[in-house]
């Protein structure tokens, strides 16, 4: 018995056991989804593996403390600056009392008590890790003579009115801190380049480490919830104008980007089905086909998703668009069967031999759309970023088991007494269009080519261009508060754009310490030829235990107590309050004790408490492991694919193993990826549907027009986009490729159906109605998309959305007529 | 005891006597006959001496030596004595000049820094012009002059001055003034010889002489 009987009997027969295949199916995968569903939200595994930037960017966020690491901004109208000048304090105390924060900068740490009295705490480890010359030179001022001299010297000043002793004897009474800083201080160029305060006044940025305890979703989520009730309650004592209580980092975007993923799955499913569902009913006004399509489609949703939670042990956020593609492209099929087993009944047959025919006349074209597609899909692999490979293997599945279920469960929702479809104007006009068409097809052409042409013609001129924006904004949320938040700081600030980050990892810390010598001198002839406009680096921070012991010995030749009675002697003479120099004293003792060859110098992790602000500073250049660290490079200019190229020449330094990223930096780096994507592969799905589609007509003439017909609409597609200024980014140039998969497929109904015809109303007006409304619920499915508030899955959509639009017109108005034109059939009037 | 109380009693009585705190309305007269003042005649130069009580110096410090002012902001400090030094601003640019050290210390005004905030309270004594945007003001009648109290308004103000008190003479010059400074230090400079005379531009910028080092201790 041939394959489609058994089918036909099982479905119209068997209605029983199919049911409780169904019910079972179903069970199974509701109890996978439930037991194992696990979310990746981290946009980074959308950007594609094997690219060293987006391994160091993964890095960076994984283990650099910033991942925890929120900015508020407070932002005030210009007449109520001097309001949150004094508000600023209140706000920051505010912030230090919440338990989720873990410390707080609010302003320069060198401006506190506090900041000072922690910088002076590790003043002897950063002094022992100057270069021997230059720690000889500096603790040369110890010298009693050295100490009067200065002492004299800072009293006269004082006395002339100079700010800058009381500044200096603040920080550093004994004269030797500040160039112990000093390495530390030309290395925080970038730092410098970052203020608090916006020159307007107006904006006050305060940074906060959390203590949220991972990085995942839910945490952050939690985490925003109360942050997000301390912004309520943050303005209740300000007593100016609107004031703006802002927040942004890590946390705040994957806070909003999980909690989009519920609004885009909601949205995009219901806007699919919504679209869908209503085209299928003005197509052939019934409802339980149309529910019959509904629950065919979603029990492929379902068991896809069971499907790709097996395989893959979670789901990236980019395959909540997978429902919406996967109703969008099912139910073509839905379509092309249900009119087919219609018209079949309006021939006459029963119930079971309209579904035999509809099985036998369209198993194969569904089959090879399903193939077309699946293909289509499955080139995301080649994409090799992990949330698109598993969004191509998701559809790829459920588009073969869409093609399955659409050919047997579907009918069992189709009754077997049905009522012919009466005053069908769809039908009618498509038969009017089909007729005239088929009858003038040079007419038809003569209209529909010069259109096409001229589009294809606009997008192959260089004019308009096709944007393409590789800038971090195309890859942000829709209507972000994090967002905004951030693009009010960047625009309030002084022109500054994302550093590119170079990552080291060393085995020991003299190897940390010679690496970043060797970069930070390298990088320091890069600025000082122009080439970047300023870095930083943890080079003063990195203790070399080989300088701290050639130190400590020649510290041991010092005679720290002569020293000591002296400043004792100087403090006094010159009229000092010996409070202003007891830092001093400390520092004396502790250089005392370091001089000693058997003592065990601290480290200066532990010397540093936990709240201190400098920690902002550290973190910014240690990972959780002190050997991982990163260096900044602020270009001249924002960092576009000519200063990728140069920065991966000229940043990099023999001998020092480096990982070049940054944001900019990596999206930068993406580009040839993003061209190769759309060229490279949407050429090799070209070659493979050029072969199917001959192995599939063996006619040239046919063949030829089929890929005129795909050639036509994905130039008319990029003209579009053009013309309407919509971006690709780096994530919707993949529409090409799908656009191809799926466009292929109405060519292929069509044109093998006008092969095969004999009778052109029935076979030919029979499937260019269903191919419409499959076109047009495509386009309506993928245009759901659009709602989505993930940019990359909005920008799929529309993409793909105008893709089939063009798909669907090429195939109405150019393949049908050009294949009337290349192989003529008559019409013949059978039912009017 | 008796006598102490007495004392005390009376000193209080001179000193209410004395002190009569003006009336809001009172006090904008009082400015808008200063401002007229000083419109008319916008520079100044006068003596002073100097009395810095400091908590890092266990004894005040005192000095003495010529000031130049012309309104808004321009202003040159000459001190005598053994550590004598030159402090010049043009507005824009401060220096600080110590001869006997060949030294010099330049200082970019307008960064909104702390620096900012002490030139202001120093220039508000000498200008005493639009200061009710800057200062909360009161003031009373002491004998035939005024004592001026402003306390800053913007906080960065006020991590450098906790208060200052003007003295002025009937004619409305300044006798006297007193900075107290949030972390207990005080200010007092007492001014003389005070001339409304015409001031050369030229007084109020400072090239280095040849040979002098140059820092820049808060950057450029």
């Amino acid at each position: 018995m041939p394959l489609h009987s058994t089918v036909s009997r099982l479905v119209t027969q068997r209605r029983g056991a199919v049911w409780l295949a169904v019910a079972a199916m179903f069970a199974v995968s509701l109890l996978i989804l439930i037991t194992r569903m696990k979310l990746d939200t981290e946009v980074l595994n959308l950007l594609p593996n094997g690219f060293e930037s987006v391994e160091g960017l993964k890095l960076y966020n994984r283990d650099f403390a910033q991942v925890r690491e929120l900015t508020f901004a407070l932002v005030c109208k210009p007449e109520d600056v001097d309001k949150l000048e004094d508000f600023a304090p209140e706000f920051a105390e505010s912030l230090r009392q919440q338990p989720w924060a873990t410390r707080v900068l609010a302003g320069s740490p060198l401006e506190t008590p506090e900041g000072v009295r922690d910088l002076q705490a590790i003043a002897v480890p950063l002094l022992l890790n100057l270069e021997p010359t230059a720690f000889a030179e500096t603790i040369s001022v110890l010298q009693p003579d050295k100490l009067r001299e200065r002492l004299r010297r800072l009293r006269e000043e004082i006395e002339a009115g100079s700010p800058r002793p009381q500044i200096e004897l603040q920080l550093d009474p004994l004269g030797v801190v500040a160039p112990a800083l000093k390495p530390f201080a030309g290395n925080a160029a970038v730092e410098e380049g970052q203020p608090l305060t916006s020159p307007d006044r107006t904006m006050r940025v305060f940074l906060v480490v959390t203590n949220q305890p991972t990085t995942g979703a839910f945490d952050a989520q939690k985490l925003m919830e109360d942050v997000n009730a301390f912004r309520a309650k943050a303005r209740e004592t300000w007593d100016g104008g609107p004031l703006e209580v802002l927040v942004t980092g890590r946390s705040a975007y994957v806070s909003e980007i999980s909690l989009s993923m519920r609004h885009d799955i909601v949205v995009t499913i219901f806007g699919s089905v919504f679209l869908v569902g209503g085209v299928f009913y003005a197509g052939f006004r019934r409802w339980l086909p149309l529910l019959g399509m509904g629950f065919s489609l979603l029990l492929c949703c379902v068991v896809s998703l069971a499907a790709g939670l097996l395989i893959f042990g979670e789901l990236n956020m980019v395959t909540v668009g997978f429902c919406a593609i996967l109703i969008g492209l099912g139910v073509d099929f839905a379509i092309l069967v249900f009119g087919r087993y219609q018209q079949a009944r309006d021939d006459g047959l029963d119930h079971a031999g309209g579904v035999d025919e509809a099985i036998r006349n369209l198993g194969r074209p569904v089959f090879f759309g399903a193939l077309t597609t699946a293909v289509g899909f499955l080139a995301l692999l080649l994409s090799n970023s992990p949330g698109f490979t598993q969004l191509g293997v998701l559809v790829a599945i459920g588009i073969f088991l869409a093609g399955l279920f659409t050919l047997s469960i579907f009918f069992l929702f189709i009754p077997a007494k049905s009522r012919p479809l009466h005053g069908d104007w769809m039908f009618a006009g498509v038969k009017s269009y089909v007729r005239w068409a088929v009858r003038n097809p040079g007419r038809m052409l003569a209209v529909s080519t010069p259109i096409l042409l001229l589009l294809a013609l606009i997008a192959v001129l260089p004019k308009p261009p096709l944007i393409f924006d590789a800038s971090t904004k195309s890859m942000e949320p829709k209507s972000s508060d994090a967002g905004y938040a951030l693009h009010t700081i960047m625009g309030k600030m002084p022109m500054r754009w994302e550093p590119a980050i170079g990552i080291v990892r060393a085995s020991h810390p003299q190897q940390l310490h010679d690496y970043w010598q060797q970069v930070a001198a390298h990088w320091a002839t890069l600025q000082e030829s122009g080439k970047i406009k300023s870095f930083s680096t943890p080079a003063a921070l990195a203790l070399s235990p080989n300088r701290a012991r050639a130190n400590r010995e020649a510290l041991a030749r010092i005679d720290l107590a002569a020293s000591r009675t002296a400043l004792e002697e100087a403090v006094a003479a010159e009229g000092f309050s010996p409070e202003t120099f007891s830092s001093g004293f400390t520092l004396l003792d502790e250089l005392g004790r370091a001089a000693q060859p058997n003592a065990e110098l601290p480290d200066w992790r532990t010397q540093l408490p936990t709240t201190s602000s400098w920690w902002f500073l550290v973190d910014r250049y240690f990972a959780h492991d002190p050997l991982l660290t990163t260096g900044f490079v602020t270009t001249n200019a924002p960092i576009d694919h000519a200063q990728k190229e140069m920065l991966t020449r000229e940043m990099a330094v023999t001998g020092v193993p480096m990982t070049l990223s940054g944001w900019s930096f990596t999206l930068a780096d993406l580009i040839p990826w993003s061209h190769r994507q759309l060229i490279v592969i949407s050429a090799f799905m070209a070659v493979f549907e050029i072969g199917l589609l001959a192995l599939l007509y063996r006619d040239w003439r046919l063949w030829l027009i089929h890929i005129a017909t795909l050639a036509l609409a994905v130039t008319a597609m990029i003209a579009t986009m053009k013309l309407m200024q919509i971006p690709l980014n780096l994530l919707n140039v993949l529409a090409f490729r799908l656009v191809l998969a799926v466009g292929v497929d109405y060519g292929i109904y069509v044109i093998l159906v006008w092969q095969k015809a004999r009778q052109l109303e029935h076979d030919v007006a029979g499937v260019i109605k269903p191919v419409i409304l499959a076109g047009l619920t495509a386009v309506a499915g993928f245009g759901a998309l659009g709602l989505a508030n993930n940019p990359t899955l909005g920008g799929l959509g529309i993409a793909c959305a105008i893709g089939i639009f063009w798909s669907l017109a090429a195939t109405v108005f150019f393949a049908l007529p050009a294949a009337a034109a290349a192989e003529p059939k008559i019409w013949r009037e059978e039912t009017t | 005891m008796f006598r102490t109380t007495l004392f005390v009693y009376l000193a209080l009585l001179v000193s209410f006597a004395h002190a009569e705190p003006l009336a809001p309305a009172d006090v904008k007269t009082l400015l808008g006959r200063i401002r007229d003042k000083r419109a008319a005649s916008p520079q100044m130069q006068a003596d002073f001496q100097e009395e810095k009580t400091m908590k890092m110096m266990n004894k005040p410090i005192s000095s003495s030596g010529k000031v130049w002012f012309q309104s808004p902001n321009k202003f040159r400090r000459e001190l005598k004595g053994n550590a004598p030094s030159t402090t010049v601003s043009n507005g824009q640019q401060l220096w600080i000049h110590y001869p006997k050290f060949q030294s010099a210390e330049k200082y970019t005004l307008g960064k909104r820094g702390p620096l900012d905030a002490g030139i202001a309270a120093i220039t508000a004594s000498l200008n005493l012009q639009d200061v009710e945007q800057t200062y909360n003001i009161t003031a009373s009648r002491e004998g035939a002059g005024h004592v001026l109290q402003l306390t800053p308004k913007a906080a960065s103000m006020k991590k450098m001055l906790q208060q200052f008190t003007i003295r002025l003479d009937e004619g409305l010059q300044v006798q006297r003034t007193e900075m107290l400074q949030p972390n207990g230090d005080r200010i007092v400079t007492t001014y003389s010889n005070e001339s409304r005379e015409a001031i050369p531009a030229s007084q109020f910028e400072f090239t280095p002489p040849a040979g002098t080092n140059v820092t820049t201790p808060l950057g450029g």
